[in-house]
């Protein structure tokens, strides 16, 4: 495991929330505080508003990746170059248009 | 190295490039033949991808460079090798001179910025050398492939287009770690999951690659491992994870597992849906408001609220939560403030609406407003009935406009034409056009218009038409409440047809999709629940009346009001229940009638007419007169004003008033004692004896079979011819044929006991008696047989002119109704000995001296 794996949630309630691009989840709180690790040009930890658009509540089923190299589910996902860390398998929303060109 | 890759595109570049450029789809020919056969090639050799990329910058550099070598794009050159060369030259420059990352990022950027979606792994406009070129060539080349881009994940190194291909590229070999199933407990699946990430973290020791947790599988998740016991040693230290259930999950199967498709969330505003909790269970509810966030609707309901029960307990009386659940029924802010219960107007700050707030409850115009979590609710296939939107919409909305929108929303699947449907467009250009159907086809129809103009046959899609009915047209309802009624169209407004029932006479109102055109005509209609003709029935009003007619869903019900014949219409809805009951009334002469019994009229309006009694309910009978054809041949009078046909009196008038009264009161009174189980055809059974065997004869008496078929039955004898018998059974209402050896005069009665020494003495006569005194009840048995035994011969053996009295008597007896003849019997044994029985008996013991002699001359007299 060569990067250093991304934030665990730390709760399960309706904080949780998975990002709309590389679907990693987090809780509200913990984007705001250090935004996502893959995708850091959202900069979630600076603009708040932007934890509400580049994420969302809407998702279905966890998978925690600690070895998104040698995972054949991160792949099957196409998480497998993102850090290990817990994602979802799917999001219900897209990423809002203005937001695709970062 | 760059030159190598100059000279031998083909050879060296590695596989994983091919990933990331051969993600791109086939027709993806960016610097022209040479990087297409390039990547064909390539793509042959996919196999593991996305693990080396690290020559990522570098292979684009290069094949930029190749790319702005050449002036123009031939796919024969492609193959030559005479560019290789001068690339050579110009490459290492290039190579060096770029800054490869501002290179790249440039025209990423610009490319992106042009292409919405395009992830080009090549940037293709060099920046230096012949740059115009090169441009003119990637604008052309975006042009051309610009419409294929899609929408996925942008940035680089991480966009991997999802086309089913790829995917299928990326299946599980057996190289892959295994899916491993392990029981978890169950709402605990998410955090094992997490719980596993961070133990991994902790230690890194731990040999597993992932942990999936899947909604809506619980009690189970998978992890990946290569070995099992790798997963044994995660899921040691969790306390929600079973490490003595793994199971391993085949490779076909893996894929499967991660491809779970989350159903579209797509409850919009004005969505019918249904509840699913609560009181409102099942209820239609309508969505005005949605809540991402929250996952929460706020809906529309129609209240099922008990005012009293609210004000019992606003005022802090103690109640009783009631089990059931209050009918749907809007409230009336008036009938609120009534019962003293606060009402306080809110205004809803979304929407500006104003709200009656009753008790924490949001009401407006009637209706509940209530929020609920869209777990908590029903959405897909949901099928309003007419009933439930008219309740809906009736009030403040009128019926066609909102009807037909919301109808045309949800319903419009049920719609079935079929050849010869006349319909009409309700959508597109040709909307308001009417038509025939010709031919049907799945989703399309094919219609032949009725203006001349246009061609013979139009297709439609069925989405676009709608049924069209005009008053006068003959149909028949295919589906809903009213599902197989027929009738005529009346009156057609908007989408809802009035229609007159054939059976029932009676207006219905339904959807016009509900309804096809039919020349039918139904005419019954008998559902297992459905009451059947000639039942009696008690009504909603508490008032009572036989089915005469079934028509479809109507019934035509001849009420119980004597001298008057009264027919009513009802629905299903209407009737209570179906009176189960055989009551037994008195007629004019305190006869006692019995259904199944022929009375005569004797008074009144139907004076004259006689029938067999079909009901008889609380002084009401029922006649059923097959001459007359009036209401299916049924009426109705009072049990006073008629007469049992066969009755004491009908049979003759010397009896006179006198014996008739008492023994119609002996009867009266014994029948009381009667055990109910005993079936009243016994009664007709008598009746029915046919006549005089005066002789020595069982006939009449309680026999049990004991051989052939019948044995063990017992029943009474019927009649005797030769050496067969007829009985009747008691378990049965059948009569049966037996051979005379084949049954026994001794019949086990519930009470044991002394039938054995009465019948010993071989009279027949005392047995008779017996058998009556025996029949109405249990108590006689007991009461009346040992005395029976000592004091019945004697009298019997004295008094032989009373046997004569007692042959006329079981002529009586069987002529009239048998308590009479039993009573008459009882009379002429004597009293006194009865007076110590049972008081069953003393209702004749009462009357015995008198009567013994009173009706002893009077049989004497008779004879």
């Amino acid at each position: 495991m060569g990067s250093a794996p991304a934030q665990i949630p730390t709760s399960f309630g309706h904080e949780l929330r998975a990002c709309l691009r590389c679907r990693l989840v987090k809780t509200y709180d913990q984007f705001r505080e250090s935004g996502c690790e893959n995708c850091p040009f959202f900069k979630m930890d600076e603009d708040h508003e932007r934890v509400v658009d580049c994420t969302t509540a809407n998702f279905n089923g966890i998978i925690s990746v600690m070895d998104p190299t040698r995972s054949w589910a991160a792949r099957w996902l196409r998480i497998g170059r993102f850090v290990p860390g817990c994602y979802t398998l799917a999001v219900s929303e897209a990423l809002p248009e203005d937001l695709q060109v970062l | 190295m760059p030159r190598r890759r100059a000279n031998n595109t083909h050879e060296d570049d590695e596989p994983s490039h091919d990933d990331q450029v051969g993600d791109q789809y086939d027709g993806y020919e960016s610097n022209g033949g040479r990087h297409v056969s390039m990547k064909r090639k390539r793509r042959d050799g996919e196999g593991e991808e996305e693990e080396e990329e690290e020559e990522d910058d570098e292979y684009d550099n290069d094949e930029e460079e190749d790319y702005c070598r050449r002036k123009r794009r031939s796919s024969v050159r492609d193959f030559l090798d005479d560019i290789a060369a001068e690339a050579d030259s110009g490459e290492d420059e290039d190579d060096e001179d770029d800054a490869e990352d501002g290179f790249i990022d440039d025209d990423v950027t610009e490319l992106l910025k042009e292409n919405k979606g395009r992830m080009p792994r090549r940037p293709f406009l060099p920046t230096e050398d012949d740059q115009d070129d090169v441009e003119e060539m990637a604008r052309r080349i975006e042009e051309k492939y610009g419409s294929l881009s899609r929408p996925e994940q942008y940035d680089e190194g991480y966009g991997e287009e999802t086309t089913h291909v790829e995917q299928q590229a990326l299946l599980p070999s057996v190289r892959d770690p295994k899916l491993w199933l392990v029981k978890c407990e169950i709402g605990h699946e998410r955090e094992a999951a997490v719980c596993l990430m961070q133990k991994s973290i902790d230690r890194t020791e731990l040999q597993i690659s992932s942990a999936i947790a899947l909604d809506n599988l619980k009690n189970y998740i998978y992890i990946e491992a290569q070995k099992e016991a790798h997963v044994m040693e995660a899921c040691k230290g969790l306390r929600y994870l079973n490490p003595k259930k793994i199971m391993i999950v085949p490779l076909k199967e893996m894929a499967g597992v991660l491809s779970v498709k989350s159903k579209p969330v797509d409850i919009s505003k004005d969505t019918w849906i249904r509840m699913k909790i609560g009181t409102y269970k099942g209820d239609l509810a309508k969505v005005t408001d949605v809540d991402d966030m929250q996952q929460r609707v706020t809906v529309k309901l129609v209240p099922r609220i008990d005012l009293q029960e609210l004000a019992d307990k606003l005022a802090g009386v103690e109640f009783v939560k009631k089990a059931f659940v209050p009918p749907p029924r809007l409230i009336n802010i008036i009938e609120v403030r009534e019962k003293n219960i606060h009402v306080e107007r809110k205004r809803d700050p979304f929407t500006g609406e104003y709200f009656e707030k009753i008790a924490g409850m949001m009401f407006k115009d009637g209706f509940l407003y209530k929020s609920v979590s869209m777990k908590s609710i029903s959405y897909h296939n949901i099928q309003p009935s007419f009933d439930e939107l008219e309740r809906f919409l009736r009030p403040g909305e009128n019926g066609d406009g909102n009807f037909s929108n919301s109808l045309l929303s949800g319903d419009t699947k049920t719609e079935h034409f079929s050849k010869g449907d006349k319909v009409l467009v309700v959508s597109g250009d040709l909307k308001n056009m009417r038509g025939i159907v010709e031919k049907v086809e799945d989703e399309y129809a094919c219609i032949r218009p009725d203006i001349k103009d246009l061609p013979e046959t139009l297709t439609f899609n069925v989405k676009d038409l709608s049924k069209f009915f005009e008053t006068g047209d003959h149909v028949k309802v295919v589906s809903g409440t009213q599902e197989g009624a027929t009738g005529m169209v009346t009156k057609v407004e908007g989408r809802v047809l009035v229609i007159v029932s054939d059976a029932s006479m009676e207006e219905i109102r339904v959807f016009a999709h509900c309804v096809m055109k039919s020349s039918e005509v139904t005419s019954t209609n008998n559902g297992n629940k459905d009451y059947q003709l000639h039942d009696l029935v008690l009504l909603n009003d508490s008032s009572f009346g036989i089915i005469i007619r079934v028509d479809g869903k109507a019934y035509q019900v001849l009420k119980g009001t004597p001298e008057r014949a009264e027919i009513e219409v009802l629905m299903y809805r209407d009737i209570n229940s179906k009176i189960e009951k055989m009551g037994t009334t008195e007629d004019r002469f305190r006869n006692r009638i019995s259904v199944k019994d022929i009375a005569r009229i004797v008074e009144g309006p139907f004076k004259g007419k006689q029938g067999p009694v079909e009901h008889i309910y609380k002084q009401t009978v029922f006649i059923h007169d097959r001459k007359n054809i009036d209401h299916g041949g049924f009426f109705c009078v009072k049990a006073k004003s008629c007469t049992l046909l066969g009755g004491l009196y009908a049979r003759g008038d010397i009896r006179g008033g006198v014996m008739d009264s008492r023994v119609s009161s002996l009867r009266s009174l014994a029948c009381i004692p009667r055990s109910p189980g005993r079936p009243q055809i016994r009664r007709d059974e008598r009746r029915y004896q046919s006549g005089r065997r005066g002789h020595d004869s069982i006939v009449g008496t309680m026999v049990k079979i004991c051989k052939g078929h019948y044995k063990g039955s017992r029943g009474r004898v019927v009649d005797i011819k030769g050496q067969s018998v007829r009985i009747e059974l008691e378990s049965q209402m059948r009569i049966v044929t037996v051979g005379r050896s084949e049954i026994s005069d001794k019949v086990n009665v519930t009470t044991p006991g002394c039938d054995a020494p009465l019948y010993g003495l071989g009279s027949e006569t005392p047995m008779r008696v017996h058998d009556s005194m025996r029949e109405p009840g249990t108590p006689f048995h007991d009461g009346m047989r040992t005395p029976m035994r000592n004091w019945a011969w004697h009298p019997y053996a004295s008094i032989s002119p009373a046997r004569d009295s007692f042959s006329l008597a079981s002529q009586l007896e069987r002529a009239a109704s048998p308590a009479s003849g039993w009573a008459s019997r009882n009379c002429s044994a004597p009293g006194t000995p009865r007076e110590s029985r049972t008081h069953a008996n003393s209702a004749n013991i009462m009357r015995s001296p008198p009567l013994l002699v009173a009706s002893g001359m009077i049989l004497i007299a008779a004879t």
